[in-house]
Parts: structure tokens; C-alpha cells; sequence
């Protein structure tokens, strides 16, 4: 029985609303520009009363959100998703529930207010989502939410020709983990979002113009914009001294600087992360998290394609852990939204954690996985690159500032040494049934697990670095993996375990159907 | 799988791409060096002309140095194709595609069978002259999305695009 649903009226308030934001600040910018430029400028040919004739450019956006207002059609038809609009241009996009991957709601304060969200469908080729419905009412979304993903548990992934959706009473939503206030401070403390969240304030500022004489007005002209700190390092390396008032200034500052940062990462926790919620229902993971925005992501558990277990130095003494997973749909897109999207558990205590992975992933015991070291000889392969770039950077260095570089030298060695005996000592590998592992990293921890039934390809590759001294390495391809995402890509191991691993895990990833 | 008779390619064995491919890959890359190369003269023709307080010793090295570019680059349009070729072998079995390249940094790229999405076999303009063709797997993954193996005969291009149709509409993301 197809049904016939449009967007909610309040839609075209949002679209109208948003269009004036997207507009609000070039239009700022002219009038700005043109009252500048003063009586004789060159805007003074044009009739008093010309800026309120800009509004005219948001005519055609208008128009075609009050087209795509009228002309929106969804339909449940079959176990499709059928999605019709446009008026000249017809579109009609069918979109079967099998292939859905993902089901977003987002809903801001505003929606909220109003009983509304934003529906984002995400399927697994693209790069953006498949379907953006915005905006709907609540309920919508919940039907949507049931009609897609029931019956998906036992019943094969495609099932053609079923028109009836039975209905089935709402199955029941049990919470695997929830984070109160502390423990959202405390991940926010952890996670240090705050340097990206000032740089991006900073940025904002500074293109709008708002910053133009803070500075000069905030410290006085002399010490405009971290001048002291330069002066400071100037200072040392042409061989003053320290001068102990201003070091002690600096150091004070830095600190301030550095506390300030947690704080402002807190804040961006509490906002992004208030309340967050994950629950199970039958066969799908429920993410729910936001303060002003709420965001309440599905995640179907068989689309999970890696998890990944990390753990800062603040996280090991804390006996705390964040987890992520990643699914494969919309790679890429809108990285801000569908990073925080895939957090599984942004902070989870150590002694919840394996409740937590059995939920995900069945069958995998973390302490009972038997980790491989990599070669024994992996350590002078891996501290060549460290040498060579301490090297360049030094020559350098030495090149344009002169005997300064030779402590530079010692110190960068060092690090390039210890670094390198660090990193390969605690890189470890391991195979499972439910697929293959890595455990990489000595200040940040990330172990992730790649899914068997959800590696794409796999790959044995070999530098000429590596051909030398008889090694390889195993890379592991999966849907849905980011750019700064933790891939299973296995440095350094001997060239036969190499090429064996990736002649086993081929096999593995082929004789795994998708087994759902 | 099972409504098709495996395919004699599909033996496990190594194979080599179809020696014209070397031929293809000289002819590209000589049109690639010859425009390189007149883009090249025709930006050291107006460089000489037009600068005038260039030292007469750098007037005369330049087309030297123009020579020695071109004369490396039409060398490595001959020379490279042969080397790739001989590091270049795929494998197909009942379960996936393997393909093997890279002269000097090497990769063995496992597909599983039931990780094709879809594939294609395309003919470029030098290729279709030759009767070559490339065979394309697209998978859902992220680095290998798109996997090439160009040089192929035509027909057998076709014959591993056949085996390499989907076996059911199983989804395998």
C-alpha cells in the first residue's frame, strides 16, 4: 500500500531562512564596501535605496525551494524508497532499502521546537547522500527508520516483490552506553578538540575582518601578535641569554594558552556530545547526542565495515578508551558530521569495553587475540626516514642560521631514534576469524579490527626499500575508510609471512558471502 | 558461479599481458614526449628571444639542456614499457583476480570475486588499432574503488569481464 508523503510547510521557512544566511554576508560586505567608498565612490551613480534592491537575487532560490516544496513526493513502494521532484526537470530516484546504509535524522534547536528533522539517506556508492529530506515531521523519520530496516535481520539483504510491510510492535531499545555529564566533560578534556575549534574561530574572524585592531587594542602596539615569543626565541638563538622575566612570561602564557585550549574543547564536548546515547535495537546501533543539534544516526551492525579502539596517554591513566566504527556510506562527505556520526563510544571505561565489542562484533575477545610482532629487523628500516628528514631539515637549518643546528641535530636524532624503536615496538598484527587486526602507535593507541566479509581487496606491496632487506607489506582495502582514518596496513613484516597473510586474508575475504 | 562453465583463464596460473601492449605503451608515450617536447622548444624559443640580460653562456646551454629532457624522456618512452611488461602478471582463479605490477615499488592486488561490483572493458583509440583492450573492476573499497588492468587482448578482456559477472545480487558492502 503506497503510501504518499511531502515535507513538512516549515520547510520553507528553513530554506527561506537559510538562503539569507548564505546571503546575509556578501550582501553585508558590498553595502559595507559601497558606503565606504564614500560620495564619490563608486556606487554613488546608482539611485538612494539601491540596496534593498539586492533582495531581488534571492528571488530564483526562492522559487525553487517553494517548487521543490510543492513538487516533493515520498513513497514507500515495495521496499523502495521512492523519491519524486522537480517540475521541469522530473526526478525520480528509487532508492531500495537494501542498499541503504545509513539513516540520519539531525535536529536542531529550531527543529526541535517545531517537532521537525532533517533525513539524510546514505547508500554505499557516492560520495554525498544519496537522499537529503529536509525537512519532515518526527514521525516520519520514525516510520521511515521502521519501514527500512525491519525485517533486515533474518531475512535476506534483498527481498523483490514484497509489498506489504507487516507491522510489527516497536522492538524494544536496550542502552549499551550512555554518558553523563562527567564523563562528556572528561571526553571533551580528553579529546582536545579545542585547538580546532579556536583555529576555526580565529579563521572566521579574521576573514570577516572583526580582528582588524584587537589585537593592537588587546596588548598595545609593541607586542602585536605573539611578538614576544618570536623576540624571545630570536633572543636565544642569537646566543643573548635568557631573559628570565620574559621566559617565565611565556612559559605562564603557553600554559594559560594550553588550559584554555581543554577548555574550549570541553565546551565543544558538552555541545556536540551532551547526552550521548548508544542503544541496540534488534539488529541496528542507535547513536543520539547533541545539546542544541541532536543527532540520531542508525547504524545497521552488518554494515560495520572497521572498528577502531583508541587510547591517548591521559586515556591509559584514566583506564578509559574511545571507539569508533566505520560504515561505507557517503565516504568522505561532510567529515565534521560523519566522523562524530561513527563515534561508537567517544569514552568508555576499560571494564566495559569487551561488553561493548561482543556487541558489535560476536566472537571477538580482545585478550585472547594472539599479537604477532613485525621483523626483527623492522627497527633499522623504520629509522631511516626519521634520519634522513632529521638530516635535511638540519642541513638546512645549518645552511641558513648558521652553528645553531648542531644541538637541533642531536635533539631531532634522538627523536627520530627513539620514535622509530618506540613505533615498532609496539606494532603488532593479528588474525581472526571475524578478520585481521593491527595495533599500532606508542603515545596514541589505535588497534583496529577490518571485518573479513568486509575487506575489498587486499594488497602485498613491496618498496625497493623493503626488497632490500627482504620485507613487504600487507594493506588492507575497506569501504568507507577516510583519509585520516586507522587502516589495517602492515609495515614491515618478512616478505613470505607478507605474502602469505595477503594470500590467506584473500581467501578468507572471498569465501565470506555476505552473510546477513 | 554455477550457471557458467569456469572459464579455462580462471586456472590459478600467471599470465603475461599481450606483448602489443609494450607497442601501445611506446606510441603513447612517444606522443606524450613529442608534445612535451615541442611545448618545451616553444617555451625555450620565447625565453631566448625575450630575455635580454640573459648571460650569452646560458643562451647556449639552454638548448642543450632542451636536448638532454627530451632525448631522457623518448628513452624512457622506449625503454620503460619493456620493464613494466616483464613485472606485470595476473592470476585468476574460481575465487578472485590477482594482479601483479610495479618495477621498482611493487604491489600484488588480491580482488575476491565476490567483491566485484561491476566491471568494464574499455578500448582507447592506440588500443582498439591493436586490438587491445583494458579490463576495469570497480569494488566498494576506498584505494582500490577502481582496479585496471590495461594491455589485454580484447577478447580476453571479455572473456574475464564474463567471469567476472556478479553471481547474485548479494550485497557486498
Amino acid at each position: 500500500m503506497p503510501s504518499e508523503q511531502r515535507l513538512h510547510p516549515v520547510t520553507l521557512l528553513f530554506d527561506i531562512v537559510k538562503h539569507l544566511r548564505a546571503f546575509a554576508l556578501p550582501a553585508l560586505l558590498l553595502w559595507f564596501g559601497a558606503s565606504s567608498g564614500g560620495p564619490d565612490g563608486r556606487f554613488s551613480r546608482l539611485p538612494t535605496g539601491w540596496e534593498s534592491w539586492l533582495l531581488l537575487l534571492l528571488v530564483p532560490a526562492v522559487a525553487a525551494s517553494v517548487v521543490r516544496y510543492l513538487t516533493f513526493r515520498l513513497q514507500y513502494v515495495g521496499r523502495e524508497l521512492v523519491i519524486r521532484s522537480g517540475l521541469l526537470f522530473r526526478n525520480e530516484r528509487h532508492v531500495p532499502f537494501a542498499r541503504i546504509q545509513n539513516l540520519d535524522a539531525i535536529q536542531n534547536a529550531f527543529h526541535r521546537l517545531l517537532g521537525v528533522v532533517e533525513i539524510r539517506v546514505q547508500t554505499g556508492g557516492g560520495t554525498g547522500d544519496e537522499a537529503r529530506l529536509s525537512v519532515v515531521p518526527r514521525e516520519a523519520f520514525d516510520e521511515m527508520r521502521r519501514r527500512v530496516f525491519e525485517g533486515r535481520s533474518g531475512a535476506p539483504a534483498a527481498v523483490v516483490g514484497d509489498d506489504f510491510v507487516p507491522e510489527r510492535p516497536a522492538p524494544t531499545a536496550r542502552t549499551l552506553l550512555h554518558l553523563p555529564l562527567r564523563e562528556v566533560l572528561l571526553c571533551g578534556f580528553l579529546e582536545n578538540k579545542g585547538l580546532v575549534v579556536i583555529g576555526a574561530a580565529y579563521g572566521f574572524a579574521w576573514e570577516s575582518g572583526v580582528l582588524n585592531g584587537f589585537w593592537s587594542r588587546l596588548f598595545g602596539a609593541e607586542t602585536y601578535g605573539g611578538g614576544l615569543f618570536r623576540d624571545l626565541v630570536g633572543g636565544v638563538i642569537e646566543g643573548q641569554g635568557l631573559p628570565f622575566v620574559a621566559a617565565a612570561a611565556a612559559v605562564a602564557g603557553l600554559t594559560a594558552a594550553l588550559l584554555l585550549v581543554r577548555v574550549v574543547s570541553m565546551v565543544w564536548a558538552l555541545v556536540r556530545l551532551y547526552d550521548f546515547r548508544l542503544t541496540r535495537v534488534e539488529e541496528d546501533l542507535r547513536v543520539e547526542f547533541g545539546l542544541f543539534t541532536r543527532v540520531a544516526a542508525t547504524i545497521p551492525l552488518r554494515r560495520v565495515q572497521t572498528i577502531t579502539i583508541r587510547q591517548g596517554p591521559l586515556h591509559r591513566w584514566l583506564a578509559r578508551a574511545s571507539v569508533r566504527v566505520e560504515t561505507a556510506g557517503g565516504a568522505g562527505a561532510d567529515a565534521g558530521n560523519l566522523r562524530d556520526r561513527e563515534w561508537l563510544a567517544p569514552l568508555i571505561r576499560l571494564s566495559a569495553l569487551p561488553a561493548l565489542l561482543d556487541q558489535v562484533v560476536p566472537g571477538l575477545d580482545m585478550n585472547a587475540v594472539t599479537w604477532q610482532p613485525v621483523h626483527p629487523r623492522a627497527f633499522r628500516r623504520a629509522v631511516r626516514p626519521g634520519l634522513l628528514i632529521a638530516g635535511l631539515v638540519t642541513f638546512v637549518w645549518a645552511v641558513t642560521l648558521g652553528w645553531s643546528a648542531v644541538p637541533m641535530l642531536v635533539i631531532s636524532l634522538t627523536w627520530a631514534v627513539i620514535s622509530a624503536r618506540q613505533y615498532v615496538r609496539h606494532l603488532r598484527w593479528a588474525e581472526h576469524d571475524e578478520g585481521v587486526l593491527i595495533r599500532s602507535g606508542w603515545i596514541w593507541k589505535h588497534v583496529t579490527l577490518a571485518r573479513a566479509n568486509k575487506i575489498q581487496a587486499v594488497s602485498f606491496r613491496q618498496s625497493p626499500f623493503d626488497r632490500r632487506l627482504a620485507m613487504g607489506r600487507v594493506r588492507v582495502d575497506t569501504a568507507g575508510a577516510g583519509v585520516a582514518s586507522h587502516r589495517v596496513d602492515i609495515p614491515y613484516l618478512d616478505r613470505t609471512v607478507a605474502a602469505q597473510l595477503a594470500d590467506r586474508l584473500a581467501v578468507q575475504a572471498a569465501s565470506t558471502e555476505f552473510r546477513w | 558461479m554455477e550457471t557458467q562453465p569456469p572459464d579455462a583463464l580462471a586456472d590459478g596460473e600467471p599470465r603475461a599481458l599481450d606483448p602489443r601492449s609494450i607497442q601501445v605503451e611506446r606510441l603513447g608515450g612517444w606522443i606524450f614526449t613529442a608534445i612535451v617536447g615541442a611545448i618545451l622548444l616553444v617555451a625555450l624559443g620565447i625565453v631566448v628571444l625575450t630575455a635580454d640580460g640573459m648571460p650569452a653562456w646560458l643562451r647556449r646551454l639552454l638548448p642543450f639542456v632542451w636536448l638532454v629532457v627530451t632525448i631522457l624522456l623518448a628513452w624512457h618512452a622506449h625503454r620503460w614499457p619493456v620493464l613494466a611488461y616483464r613485472h606485470t602478471s595476473y592470476r585468476v582463479d574460481a575465487l578472485g583476480i590477482e594482479i601483479r605490477r610495479g618495477v621498482f615499488w611493487r604491489a600484488a592486488i588480491h580482488v575476491p570475486r565476490s567483491r566485484v561490483q561491476h566491471t568494464d572493458v574499455s578500448q582507447g583509440p592506440l588500443e582498439r588499432r591493436y586490438g587491445l583492450g583494458t579490463f576495469v573492476i570497480y569494488t566498494a573499497g576506498t584505494d582500490h574503488a577502481k582496479v585496471e588492468l590495461s594491455g589485454l587482448e580484447h577478447g580476453v578482456a571479455l572473456r574475464l569481464r564474463e567471469h567476472f559477472l556478479p553471481s547474485g545480487d548479494a550485497d557486498a558492502v
